[in-house]
């Protein structure tokens, strides 16, 4: 017997808006999956071509609210590297600093989202404690809980003194432990297990083939982060070490997200430990010629990458985003065909998805 | 006087998450008191009574919207949350959006914010939950709402409502430029006077104009009291005036220099006296005469 199931495009479990339609057999084993797309589509690609360079670095921080310091990041790299500026080593640990901070937070929501739809309160409410102490740092240095509004096109708009620097360390000491003990519980709690090991599983080849990134990648044993493969920024010298997992199912994804948290934080502490003095951005604005460009970055999910082409007047002539969830997208219907019906809100956050990156 | 339970249902429209993911945490995080409001949050929108709605609502999610508003029971109250279900906020201009939700649902609380604050967002769904009693109970005279939180400071570098020093301002049009909702308007009344506008329902709290203004001007306050009731929609407008002066000397109109920027200019001197009141021509002019006549 086979049974139609539709979820969404509005459903609680669903932060994002998208829609399901499935067909399962008498187990409720998803026997075909179609998803129906399009719900988040804000027409941002030409919405970026009204807007001058200045109204684009708040706009591109619109994009998604979860990776909201990484499109400005990447977008600023991009005009950056049109307009041949480089920006001071002050600013540049700024940038990372914020970075860092935001996939920490990141991270963190989405682990929190996990043990919402494993059923697992208590471990749910825990993850949102520790995230938390992360959202009242970005509001206290930056000014909102989400959108940092971080960075400038010769630099960042901010600044850390000695009294924001002891706030950052004093809040990664209380985070650190915190952290710390829920990779543990994530690791070993029974329920956890039970229902997170062996679900979505997609193995390493169909993984290498559809070319996901970011932990979904790392949960599957693979590592092409960025910061590794391509270093942008500080990222040469920092040298981030990745956590790789082999169960391809949405634990293992769970523990690469923890293993760069664990990270994050470490080089937080060091670029705070070793700020270089001077100047936070170029004071001189240039001008911005015609050109093109291509950066990549590391969103908290993955591979994020900018294009952009200018002529010369004040806004950009086209500028085309890939973002981490498109390549991770396809991967949704290996880890979904054969799985139980019930796993499948599940399955799609262990993607960590941002439908809002993906349609814009 | 019948018990009001508020059954909440959320819908996002199109959002960037944003508004959703303060959600959750307004919904998850004690602190934030959703609990004490006594909110249940329900699985199907058919037995909702409290719509909370994010998102600018793109063309692709109205059909979607439209149907599944055919489900409630009446009657049932709309908190829109973030500046994009209030008035598309950074999105207005985008072929594919079809909001505000206003146009397709009566909204009864708007919540501004980019995302709002998860206690702007308590606001707000408190204010919707009296307006769902007065709906129920029948109330002919709507009571005062009241409020959960008695102070809206948030911390100081909090970006909260913008406000603006008119003493400070010259018209400039920096911050209109840069601002990306378009939420700030500067017109000229024809004698004499600007008008210096910030639309607190389509601003997105992101402090450029605060940041590029050159005279420091336009600010953030840290004040996070954007839950508003629907009538008050379209007045939560900051209004300043910024007028031409008239020149001591020859009686043109004209715009004196800032105080913020001849301070900049003048670091060592008392800035209040060096504006005197007349126009940069008559200033050429007397100046001139003072060196060579
Ligand atoms: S109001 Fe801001 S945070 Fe909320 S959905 Fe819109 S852009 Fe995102
Ligand atoms: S607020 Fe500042 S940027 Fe805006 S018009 Fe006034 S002086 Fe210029
Ligand atoms: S903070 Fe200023 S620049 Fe940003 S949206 Fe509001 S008015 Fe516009």
């Amino acid at each position: 017997m086979k049974e139609k199931i539709t979820i969404g495009p509005f459903h609680p479990e669903l932060e994002e808006s998208v829609y399901f339609k499935l067909v399962a057999d008498e187990n409720r084993t998803v026997t075909h999956v179609e998803i129906i797309n399009g719900f988040i589509h804000r027409g941002m690609e030409s919405l970026v071509t009204q807007k001058n360079f200045m109204q684009n670095l708040i706009l591109t921080e619109r994009v998604c609210s979860l990776c909201s310091n990484n499109h400005p990041f990447a977008y600023a790299l991009a005009v950056e590297k049109i307009s041949g500026v480089k920006v001071p080593p002050r600013a540049e640990a700024l940038r990372v600093i914020a970075d860092e901070v935001k996939r920490v937070a990141s991270d963190l929501f989405n682990l929190a989202m996990l043990t919402h739809l494993a059923h697992h309160h208590e471990l749910m409410k825990d993850t949102m404690d520790a995230r938390e102490h992360m959202q009242d740092l970005k509001e206290i240095i930056w000014g909102n809980r989400m959108d940092m509004s971080a960075n400038q096109l010769t630099g960042v708009k901010y600044d850390l003194n000695e009294e924001k620097i002891k706030l950052i360390l004093e809040t990664i000491a209380l985070v650190e432990p915190k952290v710390n003990a829920l990779q543990d519980r994530y690791e070993n709690d029974e329920s956890i297990r039970a229902k997170t090991i062996g679900v979505g599983v997609l193995p390493y080849e169909d993984a290498l083939e559809l070319g996901v990134t970011g932990p979904v990648a790392r949960g599957s044993g693979i590592n092409n982060d960025v910061r590794v493969v391509a270093p942008y920024s500080l990222y040469g010298e920092l040298k981030p070490k990745v956590t790789l997992r082999d169960g391809c199912d949405v634990h293992s994804r769970a523990m690469a997200r923890f293993g760069d948290i664990v990270e994050a934080i470490r080089m937080i502490k060091e670029v705070v430990a070793n700020l270089p003095e001077g100047d936070t951005y170029v004071e001189k604005r240039p001008h911005i010629p015609a050109g093109e460009a291509v950066v990549r970055v590391e969103a908290p999910r993955g591979e994020l990458i900018y294009y952009l082409k200018t002529d010369g007047s004040q806004k950009p002539v086209r500028m085309k985003w890939k973002v981490p969830t498109f390549t991770n997208w396809e991967a949704l219907k290996v880890m979904i065909l054969g799985d139980k019906v019930d796993n499948v809100t599940m399955i799609l956050n262990s993607i960590d998805p941002c439908i809002s990156c993906t349609e814009r | 006087m019948s018990e009001v339970i508020p059954k909440l249902f959320r819908i996002n429209t199109g959002s960037c998450n944003g508004c959703d993911v303060e959600f959750v945490a307004t919904a998850f995080v004690d602190k934030f008191q959703l609990e004490t409001l006594g909110v249940e949050l329900v699985n199907d929108v058919k037995d909702a009574n409290l719509l909370v709605i994010t998102g600018p609502l793109t063309a692709r999610s109205e059909s979607f919207l439209k149907n599944t508003l055919t489900k409630l029971k009446k009657p049932f109250v709309v908190v829109g949350i973030g500046t994009c279900s209030v008035s598309c906020g950074i999105f207005r201009d985008s072929y594919a959006i079809n909001g505000p939700i206003d146009k397709f649902v009566e909204v009864d609380v708007n919540v501004a914010g980019c995302p709002p604050r998860p206690q702007s967002i308590a606001e707000g769904i408190a204010k919707g939950i009296k307006v769902l009693e007065q709906k129920m109970n029948g109330e002919a005279t709507p009571k005062a709402i009241d409020t959960i939180f008695k102070d809206f400071s948030a911390p100081d570098s909090f970006r909260g409502r913008m406000s603006l020093n008119e003493e400070n301002c010259t018209a400039c049009r920096t911050c209109e430029i840069v601002c990306p909702s378009n939420a700030i308007e500067i017109s000229s009344t024809g004698d004499g006077w600007f008008v210096h506008k910030i639309w607190h329902n389509s601003c997105c709290f992101c402090g450029n104009c605060a940041y590029f203004c050159p005279t420091g001007a336009i600010f953030s306050t840290n004040s996070f009291d954007t839950a508003k009731l629907q009538s008050e929609k379209f007045s939560d407008v900051n209004v300043g005036y910024i007028d031409y002066k008239k020149c001591s000397s020859c009686g043109d109109r004209y715009m004196p220099p800032s105080k913020g920027l001849l301070s900049k200019a003048y670091t060592h001197d008392d800035v209040t006296k060096l504006n005197e009141k007349i126009c940069p021509k008559c200033r050429k002019e007397a100046n001139f005469k003072r060196m060579y006549a």
